[in-house]
C-alpha cells in the first residue's frame, strides 16, 4: 500500500512538472516577433478611430503601405507627427497608402492627438493591442513599409524623424512607390 | 432671528454641497489603481509610472470626480482597451483556472496533509522492524550463572 501511494505521489508530482514544463514551452512558442524583413505582414482588421467602420490590411492590397503604430501618450510620437504627415502628402499621389494604428490607448485623447497634429490620413483604433502584438511592437512608434503585395519591404522601431530612420524610411519609400 | 436662521440656511447649503455633488458613493484613485492594469507594462496601475499608466490614472481621476462609479469606469476601460485592462480575471472560459486551480491546490495539499497526519496518528511504527525479543539465550545465561557463581 505504501509503495503503491509514494508510487503515485511520483506520479503526480512528475505530472505537475511537466505541466509547468509544457506551458513553459507553450508561452516560448507563442512569443509574438516581429515579422521579417521580406515575409507577408500579418492580416488584420480594424475599427477606425474616427467615423465608424472598419479597415482590412487585404483590402489594402494594390497600394504600398507605411502602418505606422502609435499611442497619444507616447512623447516620441508627437515630434514624428509632423513629418508623417508631410510624406503623406507627397506621396499619396503616388499611391502610397499612410495608415496610423493607435494601440492601448483611450479613444478620447487619440482622437485629440490626431486634430492637435492635424493628421490626415487613415486611423485604426487596436486598443487591446492584438493587431499590435502579431507586428511585435513592444515600443511606439514604429513604423512597417508594405510593398503592394503586402510584403514587409521595412520596419523601422523608432520615430522616423530620427536621423537613423529618415534616410532607410525615404528609400524604403522610393523603393515601394 | 432671521440672521440665525439665513446662518443655519448657508452653513447647511455648504455642508450639503459636496455630498450632493455625488449621488452615489465615490470609489477611489487608489482602490481602482489596484484593479486595472497598466496595458504596456502588465503590471497594476499602482506599480507602475508608464505614460500609459499616467494617461490611464488621470483618466480615471475626471471620472471619479464626474461621480462615476468603480463599475462604470472599469466597464468604459474595458470598451478602450478590452477585458485584459482588469487586473481580475473574468469567471468564464480559460480565465476561470486561474480561480479553480489555487482552491484545486488548497483542497490536495489539504488533503495529502490530512492523509499524512492519520497515517502518522495511527501508528507509523507498523513498518518499524520488530523489536528483538526480551531474554537471552540459554548458553549465554548459563555462562553468566557460571560468571555470578564465580565471584561468589
Amino acid at each position: 500500500m505504501t509503495g503503491r501511494l509514494r508510487l503515485g505521489a511520483h506520479v503526480a508530482a512528475l505530472a505537475c512538472v511537466a505541466g509547468l514544463l509544457a506551458l513553459l514551452v507553450w508561452k516560448l512558442a507563442h512569443q509574438q516577433h516581429a515579422p521579417p524583413v521580406g515575409s507577408a505582414a500579418p492580416a488584420f482588421t480594424l475599427p477606425r478611430l474616427e467615423g465608424g467602420g472598419s479597415v482590412s490590411l487585404a483590402s489594402l492590397r494594390g497600394h504600398p503601405v507605411v502602418l505606422n503604430f502609435w499611442a497619444s501618450w507616447c512623447t516620441p510620437c508627437k515630434s514624428e507627427a509632423r513629418v508623417l504627415e508631410q510624406d503623406w502628402l507627397r506621396y499619396r499621389n503616388r499611391g502610397v497608402l499612410f495608415v496610423g494604428v493607435d494601440y492601448h490607448d483611450l479613444g478620447s485623447d487619440a482622437r485629440t492627438f490626431v486634430s492637435a497634429h492635424g493628421l490626415t490620413f487613415p486611423m485604426l483604433a487596436d486598443g487591446p493591442g492584438g493587431v499590435t502584438g502579431t507586428y511585435g511592437i513592444s515600443q511606439v512608434p514604429e513604423t512597417y513599409v508594405l510593398s503592394r503585395q503586402g510584403k514587409i519591404v521595412a520596419h523601422l522601431a523608432g520615430p522616423i524623424n530620427d536621423s537613423a530612420f529618415t534616410a532607410k524610411f525615404a528609400a524604403a519609400l522610393r523603393e515601394v512607390s | 432671528m432671521i440672521r440665525r436662521l439665513l446662518l443655519v440656511v448657508v452653513a447647511a447649503l455648504v455642508l450639503a454641497g459636496p455630498a450632493a455633488a455625488c449621488a452615489r458613493p465615490r470609489t477611489s484613485l487608489s482602490f481602482l489603481e489596484g484593479q486595472v492594469m497598466c496595458p504596456t507594462c502588465h503590471t497594476t496601475l499602482d506599480q507602475s509610472d508608464s505614460q500609459a499608466a499616467q494617461q490611464i490614472k488621470v483618466y480615471i481621476a475626471q471620472k471619479i470626480a464626474a461621480c462615476w462609479t468603480a463599475q462604470e469606469i472599469e466597464a468604459a476601460l474595458v470598451r478602450n482597451y478590452g477585458q485584459g485592462i482588469i487586473a481580475e480575471p473574468s469567471h468564464k472560459g480559460f480565465d476561470l483556472l486561474a480561480w479553480w486551480l489555487p482552491i484545486a491546490g488548497v483542497l490536495g495539499g489539504g488533503l495529502v496533509l490530512a492523509f499524512g497526519v492519520w497515517r502518522w496518528s495511527r501508528g507509523g511504527d507498523d513498518e518499524l522492524p520488530a523489536a528483538p525479543e526480551a531474554g537471552l539465550d540459554e548458553e549465554t545465561e548459563q555462562k553468566i550463572d557460571e560468571l555470578l557463581a564465580g565471584l561468589d
